[in-house]
Parts: C-alpha cells; sequence; structure tokens
C-alpha cells in the first residue's frame, strides 16, 4: 500500500529522469537510484539476506540500466524497476539454491531459526528473522505479507502451486510468530 | 492446538476459507485458547510485515553501479573528461531526438484514430511500425514546426490547464479505453517535451532544436483541445 502510495508520489519526477536515463544520462539514472534504493535494497535484504543485498541491489541497477530502453511509462517507474529487482533476486536464488538448501537441512542459522523455542533468548529481531527463514517460506512470505502480490502471482514467478504457495506463507508465518519484537 | 486447526488459521486470516470451514474454525476458536493466541500472534506477525519500513544501504552502492554502466568519473585529466563530455552530450542529443520522434508518431497514429469517429479501441504501433512512423513524421515535421507564434508562455500554459480540467471533469463518462488512451499519449508527449527542454538546454541555439520544441508543444496543445472536443461531444 505505502510502496503503491509512493509511486504515485514520485511518478512525475521518475518519468522525466527515465526518459533522460534511457537516453544515456547517467545523472538521472542517479537521481533514480538516489530515491529507490532504500525500497529496493530493502526488497533485496529480505529476500536473499544481508551478506549479498548490496551486491545484488548494485546488480538490479545496472541491469535496470540496461533495459531501460524498453521501458515505455506503461507503468510507474517504482512498480517497472520493482519487476526487475524480482527478476534479478529470483534469477540469484535459483544459482543459489543449492548453497542454501544445506543450510536449511544443517546446523546452520536458518535450522536453528525455524526450530526456535518459544519464548528462547535471542536477540534476532524481527528483520532478521525474515532474512533468515528457510528458502520457500521466506520468497513466499515477503512476496505475499511484505511485498502484496497474490497467490496465483507468486506461484507463477516461482514455478509452484497455489497451494505451496500458501502453505510456505503459513509456514513462514508461523515461525515468525517467536520473532515479534514490539 | 492440532495441525489440523493450525493449518487453517493462515487461510482464515486471509479471507480464504470457505462460510463451512470458517464457521467450524470459529467453533473450534471459541473453546482452544491456544489456537485463539496463535491466530492473534499470525495477526500480529501479517500486521508487522506490512508495517515494516524500508531501509537505504548502509554503504553507498552508487560508484560501484556507476563504474559498471560506464559513468564513473575515472581519474582522467580534466581535459580527457572535457572532451568526453562533449561528446556524450552529441550523443545524447542524436539518440533523445531519434528517440522521440518514433514516440510522437505513435502518439498522433493513435490521435488520428481516435478523432476518426468512434474508434475507441486503439493499439499503439509497436517496434517496426513504430520506426515506419518515424520517418513520416520527419517529412511531415515542417506541417508542425513553425514556432508558437502569438502563442505567451503563459497563454499557453493557461490553455493546457483549461483543457486538463475539461477533459478530467468528463473523465467519468469516457470509457477506460480511450482514457488510457489519452493518458499514454499524453505521457508521450510530455516526455518529448521534456527531451525537447533538455537538448536545447545543452545547446540554447539551435533553430532545430527551437523548432522542435515549439513543435511539440503545439501538438499538446492540439492534442488536448482534440480530446476536450470529444469528451464534449461524449458528456
Ligand atoms: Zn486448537
Amino acid at each position: 500500500m505505502t510502496n503503491l502510495k509512493q509511486d504515485r508520489d514520485l511518478r512525475p519526477v521518475d518519468a522525466d529522469d527515465a526518459v533522460l536515463a534511457a537516453a544515456g544520462d547517467a545523472g538521472a539514472f542517479e537521481r533514480l537510484y538516489n530515491r529507490h534504493v532504500p525500497r529496493i535494497h530493502s526488497l533485496v535484504r529480505r529476500m536473499i539476506g544481508a551478506d549479498l543485498a548490496d551486491e545484488v541491489t548494485q546488480d538490479v541497477f545496472v541491469r535496470a540500466w540496461q533495459k531501460l530502453g524498453s521501458y515505455r511509462g506503461e507503468a510507474a517507474f517504482g512498480t517497472w524497476l520493482h519487476r526487475v529487482a524480482i527478476n534479478v533476486i529470483l534469477g540469484r536464488r535459483k544459482q543459489l539454491g543449492i548453497r542454501r538448501e544445506r543450510f536449511v537441512e544443517g546446523e546452520g542459522v536458518v535450522g536453528r531459526l525455524s526450530s526456535n523455542p518459544k519464548g528462547a533468548e535471542t536477540a534476532i529481531d524481527f528483520e532478521t528473522a525474515i532474512e533468515l527463514l528457510p528458502d520457500g517460506a521466506q520468497q513466499v512470505f515477503v512476496l505475499h505479507d511484505v511485498e502484496g502480490y497474490k497467490h496465483g502471482e507468486i506461484a507463477q514467478m516461482l514455478g509452484i502451486s497455489s497451494g505451496t504457495s500458501k502453505s510456505q506463507l503459513h509456514r513462514a508465518r508461523m515461525i515468525l510468530r517467536d520473532y515479534l519484537d514490539r | 492446538m492440532s495441525d489440523r486447526w493450525t493449518e487453517k488459521l493462515s487461510p482464515y486470516l486471509d479471507g480464504e476459507l470457505s462460510a463451512v470451514e470458517r464457521e467450524q474454525l470459529e467453533s473450534h476458536l471459541a473453546k482452544c485458547e491456544e489456537c485463539a493466541a496463535a491466530l492473534e500472534q499470525l495477526r500480529r506477525v501479517v500486521g508487522r510485515a506490512r508495517a515494516l519500513e524500508d531501509r537505504p544501504p548502509a554503504t553507498g552502492l552508487w560508484s560501484g553501479i556507476a563504474e559498471r554502466i560506464g559513468a564513473a568519473p575515472s581519474d582522467a585529466k580534466v581535459a580527457d573528461l572535457e572532451a568526453r563530455r562533449r561528446s556524450k552530450v552529441a550523443r545524447l542529443r542524436q539518440r533523445r531526438l531519434s528517440f522521440s520522434l518514433p514516440q510522437l508518431a505513435a502518439a498522433s497514429i493513435a490521435l488520428i484514430v481516435i478523432s476518426a469517429g468512434g474508434a475507441w479501441l486503439v493499439s499503439r504501433p509497436a517496434g517496426p511500425a513504430a520506426e515506419r512512423g518515424a520517418s513520416s513524421v520527419s517529412g511531415q515535421a515542417g506541417l508542425v514546426s513553425a514556432p508558437v507564434a502569438g502563442h505567451s508562455a503563459t497563454s499557453y500554459d493557461a490553455a493546457i490547464v483549461e483543457l486538463e480540467r475539461i477533459i478530467d471533469e468528463s473523465r467519468d463518462q469516457l470509457d477506460t479505453t480511450t482514457v488510457r488512451v489519452i493518458e499514454e499519449n499524453l505521457m508521450i508527449i510530455n516526455q518529448a517535451i521534456v527531451q525537447a527542454q533538455r537538448a536545447l538546454a545543452e545547446d540554447p541555439a539551435s533553430e532545430y532544436l527551437n523548432e522542435h520544441l515549439a513543435a511539440t508543444m503545439r501538438q499538446k496543445l492540439e492534442f488536448l483541445r482534440r480530446a476536450a472536443e470529444m469528451t464534449r461531444a461524449v458528456s
């Protein structure tokens, strides 16, 4: 909701800068970067973890720069950039798949997080807990509860069924109950 | 609390249960404190997710991006930079104008179809078609490229505001496709005006750019005028 509103507010300014950036104006692209980096970095951090967030955020903006020629102003720039980001993130996650899988099964932080006993002493706040969720649960939770996508859309993006999307969402929420920090 | 019930809590929160399932769960919730407490926590999780604040990265990432897109000022000599700036400006100007003409062509094509009476469903030409449109528009440029004679900047702005108001007021009576076509075309024309203004700022003396800007602004005025006529006819 807030994201949509933000898009509308930035729309006129963004439209001008997007046209200039598409024509090769790096200064205009830097202004777009400055306005949108908090949102993109937060999305990346929640979906892929803090370790890789900086690197993947840079990938997102580089990809956006390369693809700007195909942006025709049909959606708000923020909305378009968000889709570019999701694609970059999902591509990156596919590469990471095998490594992360081991984390979930093994002794990693993720494994500990998913079985965190209620009331355990923990310094992990809600944001960090999202970053440490098991893979599938994390993607669905961020896309559904944070970003507002519907199960049908998420199923399509991730190549899973709507039913899987729903059960992963429930799994994520159940885990995160223990990390409500307020 | 059993899995049979807890699994239904998220779908319940999201309004995805059937009426029967909802009733069954609600009567269980009335009896089972554990499930009721879990539901409350899940509700808080969802609320917390919606209220998350975006945070910028702790360290600046722009310089790394600038380097990768070839925009970072290196430690080259000042003369080098100046030469590069000049060639970049020239390149930009060229690309900007070649970008705007097909877009303008697309706008005028859509406008012609729209004003040809009753044909509300318009699909904008894309790709090769737009390219062909570009050459025909350059051909026609002479028709519209006279400076905006007799219009001061203020009367131009006032006319734009007035026409936008008329269109805005009858927006509800227009079908969605028409509104979308009007908005898309306005966006294209506005983009073209911005491009022309920027190019002009870099080369204020250019007669071609001055005429191009004037033509684009006239086109916007003309487009709004026709759109307003159409909306009047409808309402
Ligand atoms: Zn129960």
